[in-house]
C-alpha cells in the first residue's frame, strides 16, 4: 500500500485527485485468487472520472465477487515531478496499491492524442511500455474505446485490445484468465494471450504479421497462433437486458461532467459521413423508457447528484423525449434535480425541448451545421437545411435565448473557398435574423471551426486531410470574412489536427515514433499547453518515418488498410458506395426510420435495430 | 414559520484536501441522498438553503463545522439525525443536531467570531527552538505578515486577531493550540500564523509538514464564548 506523504499532496495542485475515498468506490479486501483489474483513462482526474464506459466497467467488474476494479488516471504533471523525484510509483485509487501488482490494466482510448500519456502512465508504473518486454509478473495491458478500430500505431504497447462494448467481453476475458491460472498458468503470458485470442472480441496484436509493399502501403495481415483472421466488434443486443450504472463513484472535486449520465441509447444511424463514432457504435439500440426510469431513480437515490444530462449520440432521436423529458422532470424537481440536453438537433422541436429543460435560464443553445453551404451539407449527408437552422435559431429567439454557438468543419472533401466563405455567410443570417425578429440588433454568435481529420471505418477514410498549410489559409480565409464584432470566431490548433489525422489512419510504424517522441517528453498533447509539436516532427524525422504519408495520401479503393483485421461491422462496400454519394451529393436516409442502407452491421454481427419509434 | 436545522459535523482526515466548495456540495448531496426535504430556492438555478458558518482551507481537517438546514415542511431532528448519518460519505461525521431558534435572525455565517486549531508537528524538532520561536511572537505587540492572494498583496498585523496566547503541548504528538479572532474587519488563518513563525521568529517547522484541525467555532453569548450550539 503507497502512502503518500501530506507534504508532497500540500505541494501539488488539486491534490484530491490522489487521495481517493469517494463515495460509491469500491473496496474490496484482496483475497487470494481475485482478479485485480486496474481501470484507466490516461488524462488528468476531472476527464478521466468523467467518462462513461469505465463507470459502467467498474460496476460490472465489481459485481463479480472474484474481481477487484479499481481506478487509476494520469497524475497531473506537478504530481508527477514529485512522484518521480521521491520514487512514488503509480497506484490505485481504492486500495493505493502499485498499479504494476495488478492482473489487468485497461486503458480506455478515447481519441488518438491521448497515446503519450498511456506510455506516461505505464512508464509511471514501472510497467515496461513494450509487451513484447513484459514478463511474467506484469500486468496485462488491454485497451479499449474508439481507438480500437485502429489501434495499430499502438499495437507494440498492448498485450490485447477489446473490441467493441466492453461490459460483455471483459466478463470472458476474467473467465479466461483464472482458468489459466488455475491450470498453474501454461505457456506463460503467450499461454494467456492465445487463449484470450479465443475469446470473441479480444485482439491480439502480436499474434498478426504486416507485410509491407515496397511503396510502403501494407500487402498482408496475417494472423498466426490460431488468432481469427478478423476479429469483429461485440455489441450488446439488447441494452435493457444488461445491468447499467447504478452506483457511480461521486468525487469530492468539480470534474468536467460532474452530473448523473444517463445512457438513453447506443448508436446513431444519421449517417454523416465524416462521422466515426455513427459507423462503429452501430446499431441503434434504445432503452425502454421504463427502464430509464428505473436507472434515474436509482441513480439519484445513490449519488445525491442535482442534475441528469440525456447521454447518447444524437439525444434528440430518442423515440419517447417527448414523454421521457417531462417523467423525468415531474420525478425529480421536487429533489431540485434538473435535467440537460448535452446536443441538440437543429429544430423547432429541440428548441421546445431545451425549453422544456433549462425552464427559464437563458443560457446559449449550440447547433452543428458542420458545413457552410448546402451543396457541403450534402456532401457530408448533414441532412440539415439552410430553412432549418433559421427555424431552429428563430425560435430560439423568439423564446428569449440570444446567444447561439455554431459548430462547422473545414477540410472537407469537395470543399471549396465559396464553402468556407458560406460559414461566414451563415453566421451573418443567424444575427440578421435576430434583428428581424426582435427589431435590434443583440446576438451574439460564436462560430466555432475545427479542421476535418479522416477516420477509419467512415466514408471518408480514402480521403487525403488537407495539409497544414491549406488548412491554415481556409481559417484565414474565413477570418477575413467574418467582420462583426458580433460573431466570435474559434478555430483549432492545426499542429494538432495534422497529427491526430496521422495517428487515425496511421500503421504499427507509428510505434517508434511514438516511443521517441515520449521519451523527448511528449505528454498531455490534447491540452495546448503541453504540446509540443517539435519535439513529434524530431520523432518522425529521427525514425524515418514520413507523416503526409498517413495524413495528406489519399488511398485507392482495394488498398489494405491497417485496421483491416478488425471489423466493426459495417463494409468496406457501403463506406465506399457512401464516399461515391458523397462526390455526386446524393443524400442517404436514416436506416432507424427509412430503409436499411445495407451498411451490413445487423448480418456481420447478428443484431438488430431496437428503437421505440420502430412500431409502425 | 421556517423549519431550520443547525448541526455540527466534520471534516475528516480522508477528505482534508478538498476545498470548502466541495465540502458544500459532498454535504448537498449526502441530504438529497438522504431523502430530508430540503427547502430550495426559487429562481432560474434553484440551490438548496445550506449555509456554514466559516469556510475551511485546502488540508485543514475540522471535529467541528456548522451548517443550517432549511427544510420545506416541519421536520423531526430524529429522522434527520438518523437519515443522514446513513447518507455522509467517509470523512464527515453528524455530531449534533437541534432546532434553530427562531427568535436568533443572525446568519451563521455572522455568528461565529472565533475558532480553535489543533496543529500536530511532526517529531524529531527542537522543543526548545518550538518555545522560543512562540515565545517571541508572543512577546511582540504587532506582528505584520503579507497576505498574498493571485490578485493583491497587502500588509496584515494578525496579533490583533490572536485571542489567546499560543500554546505548545508535549506529548505523544506534539501540539500547538491557537485561538483566532474572526471579525467582520477580516482574521488570520492558522497556516499564516505558523508560517509568521518560521519566517520570522524561528520556528523549526515548515507548514507544510503540520496537520491542522479545527477543533472548535464560538460566539459570545451573554458575555461568554460559547460553542456555535451551546
Amino acid at each position: 500500500m503507497i502512502k503518500v506523504d501530506s507534504a508532497i499532496l500540500a505541494s501539488v495542485s488539486k491534490p484530491a485527485r490522489y487521495t481517493g475515498n469517494e463515495l460509491n468506490s469500491v473496496h474490496k479486501p484482496y483475497q487470494e485468487g481475485m482478479v485485480r483489474f486496474a481501470l484507466s483513462l490516461p488524462d488528468v482526474y476531472e476527464v478521466g472520472m468523467s467518462n462513461l464506459g469505465l463507470k459502467i466497467l467498474y460496476e460490472i467488474l465489481n459485481a463479480r465477487k472474484d474481481v477487484a476494479a479499481e481506478r487509476v488516471y494520469a497524475p497531473w504533471v506537478d504530481m508527477e515531478e514529485k512522484m518521480r523525484q521521491h520514487q512514488i510509483p503509480l497506484y490505485s485509487l481504492e486500495s493505493f496499491t502499485p498499479i504494476k501488482e495488478f492482473d489487468f490494466v485497461g486503458f480506455s482510448l478515447q481519441y488518438e492524442m491521448i497515446y503519450s500519456n498511456v506510455l506516461n502512465v505505464l512508464d509511471l508504473a514501472g510497467i515496461p511500455l513494450l509487451a513484447s518486454e513484459r514478463g511474467d509478473d506484469m500486468p496485462f495491458v488491454v485497451g479499449g474505446g474508439p481507438c480500437v478500430y485502429n489501434a495499430e500505431p499502438v499495437a507494440d504497447f498492448f498485450d490485447l485490445f477489446v473490441v467493441g462494448e466492453g461490459e460483455i467481453v471483459l466478463g470472458e476475458l476474467v473467465d479466461a484468465y483464472i482458468a489459466w491460472q488455475k491450470d498453474g498458468r501454461p505457456d506463460g503470458r503467450v499461454g494467456f494471450l492465445r487463449r484470450a485470442a479465443q475469446v470473441s472480441g479480444i485482439y491480439v496484436p502480436s499474434f498478426y504479421a504486416v507485410d509491407y509493399n515496397e511503396d510502403g502501403t501494407i500487402k498482408a495481415i496475417t494472423a498466426t497462433e490460431g488468432a481469427p483472421s478478423v476479429v469483429n466488434k461485440r455489441v450488446v443486443p439488447d441494452l435493457d437486458a444488461v445491468p447499467s450504472v447504478t452506483r457511480p463513484v461521486v468525487p469530492y472535486i468539480d470534474i468536467v461532467h460532474d452530473r448523473i449520465m444517463l445512457e438513453l441509447f447506443r448508436g446513431c444511424t444519421r449517417g454523416c459521413r465524416f462521422c466515426q463514432a455513427g459507423v462503429i457504435y452501430r446499431p441503434v439500440r434504445e432503452r425502454k423508457m421504463e427502464t430509464l426510469m428505473k436507472i434515474a431513480e436509482k441513480q439519484v437515490a445513490n449519488t445525491g447528484y442535482n442534475e441528469m444530462s440525456l447521454t447518447s449520440l444524437s439525444s434528440a432521436d430518442y423515440s419517447r423525449l417527448k414523454e421521457l423529458v417531462p417523467a423525468l422532470i415531474n420525478r425529480f424537481s421536487k429533489e431540485g434535480v434538473s435535467v440537460s440536453l448535452p446536443s441538440l438537433r437543429i429544430d423547432s422541436f429541440s428548441i421546445e425541448l431545451a425549453q422544456e429543460v433549462q425552464q427559464v435560464r437563458k443560457s446559449g443553445l449550440t447547433f452543428a451545421p458542420e458545413a457552410g453551404t448546402q451543396r457541403l451539407r450534402d456532401v457530408i449527408n448533414k441532412g440539415v437545411t439552410e430553412e432549418n437552422l433559421m427555424e431552429a435559431t428563430g425560435a430560439a429567439f423568439r423564446q428569449g435565448w440570444s446567444t447561439i454557438k455554431l459548430y462547422f468543419m473545414i477540410g472537407l472533401p469537395t470543399e471549396t473557398d465559396e464553402d468556407i466563405i458560406g460559414i461566414a455567410k451563415l453566421a451573418y443570417r443567424v444575427l440578421d435574423l435576430y434583428k428581424s425578429i426582435k427589431g435590434k440588433r443583440g446576438a451574439k454568435v460564436t462560430v466555432s471551426v475545427s479542421s476535418f481529420v479522416p477516420k477509419p471505418n467512415t466514408p471518408f477514410q480514402w480521403f487525403p486531410q488537407n495539409t497544414p498549410d491549406e488548412l491554415r489559409r481556409k481559417q484565414q480565409l474565413l477570418k477575413e470574412h467574418i467582420k462583426d464584432r458580433s460573431i466570435t470566431y474559434h478555430y483549432h490548433d492545426v499542429p494538432t489536427s495534422f497529427l491526430e489525422g496521422v495517428f487515425a489512419r496511421g500503421d504499427r510504424r507509428l510505434g517508434k515514433v511514438l516511443l521517441t517522441a515520449w521519451k523527448n517528453g511528449a505528454k498531455y498533447d490534447g491540452w495546448s499547453d503541453h504540446f509540443k509539436y517539435d519535439v513529434w516532427m524530431n520523432a518522425f524525422e529521427t525514425e524515418g518515418v514520413d507523416p503526409t504519408f498517413y495524413a495528406n495520401r489519399e488511398r485507392a479503393l482495394g488498398e489494405i488498410m491497417p485496421w483491416q483485421h478488425i471489423s466493426c461491422g459495417a463494409d468496406e462496400a457501403f463506406l465506399w458506395r457512401e464516399y461515391e454519394n458523397a462526390q455526386k451529393e446524393v443524400l442517404t436516409g436514416d436506416c432507424r426510420r427509412d430503409a436499411c442502407n445495407f451498411c451490413g452491421v445487423c448480418p456481420n454481427l447478428n443484431v438488430t435495430v431496437i428503437d421505440g419509434g420502430l412500431a409502425k | 414559520m421556517k423549519t431550520i436545522i443547525r448541526a455540527e459535523i466534520t471534516k475528516g482526515e480522508e477528505i482534508r484536501y478538498i476545498s470548502h466548495l466541495d465540502y458544500a456540495g459532498a454535504v448537498e448531496r449526502a441530504i438529497r441522498r438522504a431523502g430530508i426535504p430540503a427547502a430550495y430556492s426559487e429562481g432560474f438555478n434553484p440551490h438548496m438553503k445550506l449555509a456554514f458558518a466559516s469556510a475551511l482551507a485546502v488540508g485543514v481537517t475540522s471535529s467541528s463545522e456548522y451548517m443550517d438546514v432549511e427544510l420545506a415542511e416541519p421536520y423531526s431532528l430524529s429522522c434527520f439525525t438518523q437519515l443522514l448519518e446513513q447518507a455522509l460519505p467517509k470523512g464527515i461525521r453528524l455530531k449534533r443536531a437541534i432546532y434553530k431558534d427562531a427568535a436568533d435572525k443572525k446568519a451563521l455565517m455572522a455568528l461565529a467570531e472565533r475558532a480553535s486549531y489543533r496543529i500536530v508537528l511532526p517529531s524529531g524538532y527542537n522543543k526548545e527552538a518550538i518555545k522560543k520561536a512562540i515565545a517571541s511572537f508572543e512577546a511582540e505587540l504587532d506582528v505584520v505578515i503579507w497576505k498574498v492572494t493571485p490578485k493583491s498583496r497587502k500588509e496584515v498585523e494578525v496579533k490583533q486577531y490572536m485571542a489567546a496566547p499560543i500554546k505548545f503541548v508535549e506529548g505523544e504528538q506534539d501540539e500547538i493550540l491557537m485561538d483566532i479572532l474572526i471579525t467582520p474587519q477580516g482574521s488570520v488563518k492558522p497556516e499564516q500564523i505558523l508560517r509568521a513563525l518560521y519566517d520570522m521568529f524561528g520556528f523549526p517547522i515548515e507548514v507544510e509538514t503540520v496537520q491542522i484541525e479545527r477543533t472548535g467555532l464560538f460566539c459570545r453569548r451573554n458575555g461568554k464564548w460559547t460553542a456555535l450550539i451551546a
